[in-house]
Order: C-alpha cells, then structure tokens, then sequence
C-alpha cells in the first residue's frame, strides 16, 4: 500500500482527509503512483501534471524520505520505504497566505 | 557600542547563554531585519524580534486592520480597527522595547521601491500573503544578496525555511511559477487556523535570530513542512536549481519585473474572475424579486452555506463533476461562492460541459452581504 500525502487544497478538491492510500501495481515510480492517485480521484488531473504533457506542475514537488524527489524521471523507482508504504510519497504545493 | 544597565537587565536571559551572551546581544542590536507584512506570520515574528532586542526593525504594509485579522494578527487590538497596520504594530513594539529603532513603511512593496527599502537591512523576513510579493521579495533578496526568512500558511499547514541564493537555493529554486490565479485558495478564501501563522512566525522569527548570532543549523536548503492538525513536523531537503532564472549560473531575471503580470493577478482575483460571463448582486436581486426563473448554484462548501446562503442548490466545487447531471442546462444558472473564485470555474467547468447559460456572481455572498442584504453575515 502507497501513502500519498497531499496539499490541502488538493485534498479538498479530492474529497479526501488525511493520507490517501493507493495499491499499485508493478514497479513503484512518480508515474506508476500519479497514475494510481489520479484514477482514483480524476478531479486530480492536471492540478499535479500537465493535462496534456503529463509534466510536474512548476508549482508542485515531489519528496520521500526527506529528499526532492521533483527531478527524477517520472519512471525511477521511488524508494523502498515509499514502495512499502513505511514512508509516504509527499506532494507538496506552494502556498502563499501569511 | 554599548549596553546600558538597563539593557543588560532587559537582556540578561540572553546574556547568560554562552551561545548569545555580550557578544551576541551585540550582534542583535546592530542588525537591521526588514518584516514584509504586519500580519499573522508578522505579528509574532516582530513582537519577539523587537523583545529580543534586534536594534532596528523596520516593517513594510500598506494595509489597515481589518476586525477579520484579529483571529490571527496578535500585533493588533479592537480599537485598531481600521487603523494602519505599520502604525497599530508600531505601538506595540515600542511598548515591548523601547530602545529599539523602527522603521515603518507604510506603502505597497513593489519593484520600484522594494531595492531601496531592502537596502539599509540585512535580513528580510518574508510575511506577506500572495504569490506576487513573494516572487518579488525573493527576486529582490537575490538580486541584493541578503537572506529571505520565509514563511508561508494555509488552513492547517505551514512551511519555512531559510531562502539564501549565495548558500543555497532560493524561492524560485523550489517553486519556478506559481500557481495559476485562483487554483490555491488564498487564506481569505480558504481559511486558516488562527495560532498557525503565531507558530510559524516563531518559527521565522528563531531562524531571523540564529543567523544574527551566527549560530545553530539554519533552515537553509531544508523546508519545514508543519502540520498543524496532526501535529507533524517534515523536513525535507531542498536542491538549488542551476537553471534558476534569478540564482541560477546563468541568470536571466537581472533586474525586478512586473510581478503581478508574472502571477497573472491584475487586481487580486480580478484575472480568475473576469474571463467568465458575470452578473451584479443589484441585478440579481432585482431578477430573483421578480420571479424569474434562475437557478442559484452555491459552490461552496456545506459548513459555508451554514454561515450563510441565498436559498441556493448546494453543489461543492468539488463535487460538481460527479454531480452535474443534477443541474437543468436550459435553466438560466448563477454561480456563486464566497467572493467568485470558485464559482468562476464552476462557471468555466460548465460551460465546457455545454451550459450555455451560466454566469458568476460577481463579488460571490460577500458582495451580496456588502451591498444587497447588510444583516447577513460575513465571514
């Protein structure tokens, strides 16, 4: 079981409190997980990739266990920790309020 | 320069650390730190930077005090109710400490002024609450070399860190573009818990003090993420970005730029608002009091439409694709939410779906509550 933690908003947008968890099938990757979170929540799509290039949003990062995980391939593996549910997969927006 | 017995009474808690002592009270009361925003984020952080005794503190808003900022913007009391924010603050610091300068700059931070503002400071601490001043505050601390103490808050979340180009990344290491204008809530918008900005003002405001001091393990090149409703502290690691327009080796951002046009804001969310077709509380008033048949969507979410509504179809933004088919599309439909950012894409998202006769309120309820009905209230 993948934990997807995700911004505020996005939980909002998704209906979803707290983390979100994904099974996912095969090699764990950025896009193995976007894949399985957007399937299960379509409203999601294009707030985190591009609608039509499929690319990270300039305004969105990805970590896991503390690293940027922002400008791996979106095929790397993610880590094993990630990949056994023991850390999550962090997808972090920009927030501005002050 | 020296201390008075005054001083070194005010300060002893301090003096009698090895890791500030003489030495680094000194340091503090030769500083200059410049807060951008008297605000949530700015109320702790210039209370305590003022109590630590940092010699000259000098606080940038344009804003007056609003009785919506009290919840949070501790700097602030009732009766300063519509008075300006540099001023209210102002009081208050000079009643904590009063041998310390304050500089106030009671204007619009904007790329005409921000360099000769940040000029006579050596730290900038980051409070403000848009994307726009962000990007500019953080262009502005590269482009003068100083460090940008940065916080930001949402709801129940925070983050901090410590943005120093010559040491690290910078704010557009992390985030190169903002969000497009209305796609993350503003906390106007979307609410946050009122100690939030105090426990990341504190935060900004130890990160301010450990790099006078020169001590500790700045937040440079880590954020910390704050989950104010579990509870969790993350930190993760941040990676300065070589293709940084701004910090980057080879930069193309020299001078600052029109900041607004780079967040596509004219106007706060004027540009989220004005591609769609609107109508005026006034007009739909007087259309609803005539009979005419309009189908009232509130977008927002239920405890919202609990505060207050117009008697309209509750469907949250959120749920609006799942639950369209809910909706007559030959019906005459107005949209509305809280002040019309939602309810612009609301609008947006049905007339792709084919409604063709749809229109946002403009202003949303709180336009209405303003203008048309004075007894609702406003939130």
């Amino acid at each position: 079981m993948i934990r997807v933690v995700l911004p505020a908003h996005l939980r909002t947008l998704a209906r979803v409190s707290g983390e979100v968890a994904l099974d996912v099938e095969g090699t764990v990757t950025q896009g193995s997980v976007l894949n399985a979170l957007e399937a299960r929540c379509p409203m999601l799509r294009g707030t985190i990739r591009d609608h039509v290039t499929g690319a990270r949003r300039p305004f969105v990062r990805f970590f896991a266990c503390e690293q940027d995980l922002s400008l791996d391939s979106p095929d790397a593996p993610l880590p094993d920790a990630v990949a056994a549910g023991v850390e999550p997969f962090l997808v972090v927006g920009a927030i501005a309020g002050g | 320069m020296s201390f008075t017995n005054e001083e070194i009474l005010r300060y002893s808690r301090h003096l009698i650390m090895p890791e500030v002592a003489l030495a680094g009270q000194m340091k503090l009361k030769a500083a200059s730190v410049l807060c951008i925003g008297a605000g949530g984020l700015g109320s702790p952080l210039a209370l305590y930077l003022a109590a630590a005794g940092v010699g000259t503190l000098g606080i940038v808003d344009f804003d007056v005090v609003d009785s919506t900022n009290l919840q949070r913007q501790i700097i602030h009391s009732t009766a300063d109710v519509g008075r300006s924010k540099v001023e209210s603050a102002a009081e208050k610091l000079r009643a904590i400490n009063p041998l310390i300068q304050l500089r106030l700059f009671d204007t619009t931070l904007s790329s005409e002024n921000a360099m000769e503002i940040f000029r006579d400071f050596d730290i900038i601490a980051d409070g403000t609450d848009n994307f726009a001043t962000r990007y500019l505050v953080n262009d502005a601390c590269v482009l003068s070399g100083k460090p940008n103490v940065y916080a930001s808050v949402f709801r129940f979340e925070g983050q901090a860190t410590v943005f120093a180009a010559d040491r690290g990344p910078c704010y557009r290491c992390l985030y190169p573009e903002p969000p497009p204008p209305g796609m993350v809530p503003s906390c106007a918008e979307g609410g946050v818990l009122g100690v939030l900005p105090g426990l990341l003002g504190v935060i900004q405001a130890t990160e301010v003090i450990k790099l006078i001091l020169g001590s500790g393990d700045s937040l440079i090149g880590r954020l910390l993420l704050v989950d104010a409703l579990g509870m969790r502290f993350r930190e993760v690691k941040l990676r300065k970005d070589p293709e940084c327009p701004v910090c980057g080796a080879n930069p193309t951002v020299r001078e600052l730029i029109d900041y607004e046009q780079f967040c596509g804001v004219r106007g706060a969310e004027s540009e989220s608002t004005a591609s769609v077709p609107e109508i005026r509380p006034e007009e739909l008033k007087r259309r609803l009091d005539n009979g005419e048949d309009i189908l009232v969507l509130d977008v927002r979410e239920p405890h919202e439409y609990e505060i207050c509504h117009l008697r309209g179809h509750l469907i949250p933004l959120g749920d609006l694709p799942r639950r369209v088919h809910e909706l007559d599309s030959s019906r005459e439909i107005v949209a509305y939410c809280k002040i019309g950012v939602r309810s612009a894409k609301a609008v947006e998202f049905l007339r792709s779906m084919g409604f063709r006769r749809v229109r946002n309120l403009t202003g949303g309820i709180d336009a209405w509550a303003e203008r048309i009905d004075p007894t609702m209230p406003r939130y």
